[in-house]
């Protein structure tokens, strides 16, 4: 993979002091933000307005409180977390109970007894992994049961979307999948996999995760498969279920809590449905390598815009930042993806063909193409090749007076063997072709016409002949769709 | 011009400022900018502004060489006694109260080695007793970044606060510039007008252009 020139990546990527200077502390305020990082109130706010969030158990404030919990109440899989702490520090998750001891198993397969959990909510209780130097709240909470289909690339812990918000538009989003290295947690830092998702679709693109061995902090790697699974799989073309509601969840929370700036992570439960974990007002900036894509070019487009509400948000999300998947499938097939009617440019015959892609204002019309692959060579409707220079080429084909139709296959290259030398000289047709049309077999004029397609200039051989729809005068065929991949999702 | 400024700061030392206390104040100033510029323009991780100031500071009392030899029995013993003591199921502050224990004596015993066979640093005892306490505190940034976060992440912002504090160090060390400053005390708000823009500093820090130099694929529509 090739890196970017400082200059772009300037314009593209949002930085560190960009992210805190222009989006969090304008847009977070101070009580917004006191929501964001507090997981108890979090929950209270978002619960307001029906969104879940994972069951507390227990809220442990004191050494007393935890002196008099009751272990005997706690499931065999809980989560045990810090009201107030940051990247994932501090969070421990069990998922299974030795049968008759006060023992839990972690993600690991290390197995901490009631001491250590003891010592553990303790340095909880003490601030140890929290903003400031205050006291903490201890979380024991419920341990969303993932999704089957998101949980079949997770190594034993849960799963998360995080999706980033600006102005109530959804600007970017990450899966994040727990390794064995994070130890259950979905933290980027802790050494999950993140893994980008295309917002018009909901369908993974790029993964990386942190650099295990490196000394210098977050250096990345790109990567392709899971890790830590028997049977390792390929992280991108997931479709991330209830896609469209996912992102209504983000945009709710962050209407609900006042964050201009947010990162809402959400995991999704098989009984539950998408439960939302975290509301993060100072969103880490590694979901740009994930997507492979900048932040600020985003951030910017929508910074004016305004938005009359989450349909109408997610809506410019979509047509603004969707549309990575056509990409991300060019990347893994090297193929380009066409949608089955595209809007191509055909050049004038006039243009200089030799200059056609210096000038933008080269003599050429934009037209409606249909991408058919149950036909061999491209066609052209003749009204619009008249209009592009070629008028006089079919008058000299006219004049021939070749027949309307032939009665076979046969007889219709025996006429283009005898006479095509003849019809073509002296203009610009390439050759004779035969074509059945509406049953019937005709013979046509061949011409190479250039044309733009998908940033791609090329000159097409088409046959000029007379096309039904009229609304898609060009019909490009099987030779020259070769290399191309055709979504047949999405028309004009 | 330049007379009058030193005029100037005659007249601060005449008036119950000493030169010691002026100099003091000219390397938190210098040192403290350093510490700005590395983080927001290079990006690097320090423990904090106090660290790296306290550490510069101190490095210039002890000399390089034994202060960051100092450093080195610090951060290993408290690496040591922290590894040991982490096994034993105890309360956070006893920990690193523990911790601290055991690096004094540890200290006392480096002191000793030293004195005994040398190790090229034979002029250890003339250190001020209060620069070899200030490289100590940096036991805790060290040990509390380490139980928060990670070994990596703590060795790794060891690494940012020394970096800087030998550029800190460094500077006010040269004679050259610290007179110059002394002499021309009108850099100092100078440095607070710089500090101040370089708050507002919105471009990429350099570790960014690292960090995400393979980030753009896009975008261009």
């Amino acid at each position: 993979m090739k890196s970017n020139n400082p200059i772009k990546l300037k314009k593209e990527v949002l930085g560190l002091n960009r992210r805190n200077q222009e989006y969090v502390r304008p847009f977070n305020s101070q009580s917004a933000k006191a929501i964001a990082d507090n997981k108890i109130y979090t929950k209270r706010v978002l619960k307001k307005e029906l969104i879940q969030t994972p069951e507390v158990y227990k809220l442990i404030r004191t050494k007393k409180q935890l002196e008099f919990l009751d272990w005997d109440s706690l499931p065999k899989s809980f989560v045990i977390k810090p009201n107030a702490g940051t990247g994932g520090n501090g969070i421990i998750v069990f998922y299974g109970k030795k049968k008759g001891k006060y023992e839990w198993i972690r993600p690991n397969g290390t197995v901490m007894t009631q001491r250590d959990i003891i010592l553990h909510i303790e340095s909880i209780l003490e601030g140890r992994f929290s903003m400031g130097f205050g006291n903490d709240i201890a979380i024991i909470e419920e341990r969303i049961k993932t999704d089957p289909l998101l949980k079949q690339y997770s190594y034993k812990g849960v799963p998360d979307v995080r999706i980033i918000c600006f102005n109530l538009v959804p600007i970017m989003a990450m899966l994040r999948l727990p390794t064995k290295r994070s130890n259950g947690t979905a933290n980027l830092h802790a050494g999950a996999i993140c893994t980008g998702i295309d917002i018009g679709t909901g369908i993974t693109t790029y993964s990386m995760h942190m650099k295990p061995n490196s000394l210098i902090s977050d250096t990345y790697e790109v990567i392709d498969s899971t890790l830590d699974l028997k049977e390792n799989k390929p992280l991108s073309g997931i479709q991330i279920p209830q896609w469209n509601t996912l992102l209504e969840i983000a945009l709710k929370c962050q209407k609900v809590t006042g964050l201009g700036y947010v990162g809402v992570d959400i995991a999704l439960d098989t009984d539950k449905g998408p439960v939302v974990f975290e509301v993060n007002a100072r969103p880490g900036l590694g979901i740009q390598v994930a997507n492979q894509a900048g932040l600020r070019w985003r951030l910017e487009k929508v910074k004016d815009v305004k938005i009359k509400g989450i349909k109408h948000g997610i809506r410019v999300a979509k047509s603004l930042f969707g549309g990575e998947v056509e990409e991300s499938i060019e990347a893994i097939s090297g193929r380009k993806v066409l949608n089955i009617v595209e809007r191509i440019y055909v050049y004038d015959k006039k243009a200089d063909r030799s200059k056609l892609e210096k000038y933008k204002d080269s003599k050429r019309e934009l037209v409606k193409a249909y991408m058919d692959t149950g036909v061999l060579t491209s066609r052209i409707d003749s009204k619009l090749a008249n209009r592009i220079g070629y008028f006089n080429d079919h008058k000299q084909f006219e004049k021939y007076g070749i027949p309307k139709k032939f009665e076979s296959l046969k007889d219709a290259q025996d006429f283009i063997d005898k006479n095509e030398k003849e019809i073509i000289k002296n203009s610009s047709i390439k050759r004779l072709a035969k074509i059945v049309e509406n049953g019937e077999i005709k013979v046509r004029p061949v011409f190479d016409i250039p044309i733009k397609i998908e940033d791609q200039i090329k000159i097409t051989e088409f046959i000029s002949t007379e096309i039904s729809d009229i609304s898609q005068p060009v019909i490009i065929g099987k030779t020259d769709l070769t290399g191309y991949l055709i979504d047949t999702t999405n028309t004009f | 011009m330049n007379n009058d400024l030193v005029a100037f700061t005659q007249w601060i030392v005449d008036h119950g400022v000493s030169q010691t206390v002026l100099e003091l104040l000219i390397s938190v100033c210098i040192v403290s900018t350093i510490v700005s510029i590395a983080r927001y323009i290079v990006g690097s991780k320090t423990y904090g502004i106090y660290a790296p100031i306290i550490l510069a500071i101190a490095y210039s009392y002890t000399g390089l060489k034994y202060g960051l030899a100092i450093t080195f029995v610090v951060i290993l013993t408290s690496l040591l006694s922290y590894s040991v003591l982490r096994r034993v199921r105890m309360h956070y502050i006893t920990r690193i109260a523990a911790n601290y224990t055991i690096l004094s004596m540890v200290l006392v015993l480096f002191f000793v080695i030293v004195d005994t066979f040398g190790l090229g640093l034979e002029n250890m005892s003339n250190i001020p007793p209060l620069a070899f306490i200030c490289i100590a505190t940096l036991s805790d940034f060290f040990i509390r970044q380490y139980i928060k976060k990670s070994i990596k992440t703590s060795v790794v912002t060891l690494l940012g606060t020394i970096l800087v504090a030998i550029a800190g160090w460094f500077v006010i060390t040269r004679d050259i510039i610290s007179n110059y400053i002394l002499n021309n005390l009108w850099i100092i708000p100078l440095l607070t007008l710089f500090n101040i823009l370089l708050g507002t500093f919105k471009g990429l820090r350099i570790k960014d252009l690292f960090r995400f130099r393979f980030t753009t694929r896009e975008d261009e529509k």
